[in-house]
């Protein structure tokens, strides 16, 4: 029998609610902040959806590319 | 000058009161003058706790409103050298006193103890902003479940937008057999969420139920929660001492099968 464990469901949940929590918005909505940026950068710079990521901290939010020089 | 130090979480429930009495004694016992206060206004907790409900003559409204002199509201604790109790009010609710009366307070408590702990009441209302006044530190306790967590990543939020920077995070009641057999969140699940430094593990040990029943602080007794508070209190000192091994409590069946057992 093999059972999903369930600290990877309450890992997933608290990311959307954490989130959502940090930018005062429906996870629905923070999907959508995050397709829009996703949109807006393209058009200025050549980027692939698996190398876009966003990630809200407490105070920031902060857009990865990968392969991006430090 | 004493640190003053703000215990608090957002969820009810996850041991904020124990910790700030298990960390006020710990602390007592390495020679350290503590003073620990009941900010929870209405739900007084923390003289129960600590077993000195009988002792209560005057509270912290009581001295916020002058009818009697700090010392006096002081409790002793017999049982630590160098330990007090500032309990709070049964009969008022949180707008008997203002953040601004609380900072002076604890002003005037670090002139003569080295620590001040403060056992904030759950919620964000008055009663968190009063516990947070006049604190240098914050430790910020919480379970390793989602609901908890995601209050204490608020709290966190709120405590930075206050000014409150210095801040740790104490993980409670975490059960290592439900964490290897991947249905309770490790401690790097709550730290990678939260990131704050981490001042602390606490085992679930059932030796706090029975401490608490009697009154006593489960650090003065020989327990695996006690050891991970004596631990919390020598790194408060700043000695660097290393994370408990959790599995440590457990049976040697239930190690094997954990040996034999693929993730």
């Amino acid at each position: 029998m093999i059972k999903r464990s369930s600290v990877r469901i309450a890992k997933e949940r608290l990311e959307a609610l954490v989130t959502s929590d940090r930018v005062h918005c429906k996870p629905k909505e923070y999907d959508l902040i995050c397709h829009e940026l996703y949109r807006t950068l393209s058009k200025y710079m050549e980027i692939t959806k698996e190398d876009f990521q966003v990630c809200i901290t407490r105070s920031a939010i902060h857009i990865q590319l990968t392969g991006e020089e430090h | 000058m004493g640190e003053v130090i703000v215990i608090t979480s957002g969820k009810g429930g996850v041991g904020k009161t124990t910790t700030t009495a298990n960390i006020g004694a710990g602390l007592s016992q390495l020679d350290k003058k503590v003073v620990i206060i009941d900010t929870d206004l209405g739900l007084r907790n923390l003289d129960v706790v600590m077993g000195l409900e009988n002792l209560i003559v005057y509270n912290l409204v009581d001295v916020i409103e002058g009818k009697c002199r700090l010392k006096q509201a002081l409790i002793r604790d017999r049982r630590y050298e160098n330990l007090y109790l500032l309990p709070s009010a049964q009969t008022k609710d949180k707008t008997a006193v203002s953040p601004g009366q609380m900072q002076k307070l604890t002003e005037e408590l670090r002139e003569d103890y080295d620590y001040v702990l403060l056992d904030c009441p759950a919620g964000i209302e008055q009663g968190f902003q009063n516990a947070i006044a006049g604190a240098d530190r914050a430790f910020v306790v919480t379970t390793p479940e989602v609901s908890a967590i995601r209050d204490a990543d608020r709290i966190i939020g709120l405590l930075e937008s206050n000014n409150l920077k210095k801040m740790e995070l104490i993980i409670n009641r975490i059960r290592v057999d439900m964490v290897k057999r991947g249905d309770m969140m490790s401690v790097d699940d709550v730290t990678e969420i939260l990131s704050i430094p981490l001042l602390g593990i606490i085992p679930d040990d059932e030796q706090i139920v029975i401490g608490t029943n009697q009154g006593i602080p489960v650090i003065g007794m020989d327990s695996f929660a006690g050891d991970a508070y004596s631990n919390i209190c020598r790194r408060i000192l700043g000695e660097e001492i290393p994370f408990l091994d959790l599995s440590r409590g457990q049976s040697i069946l239930s190690k094997l099968t954990n040996l034999f057992r693929k993730n």
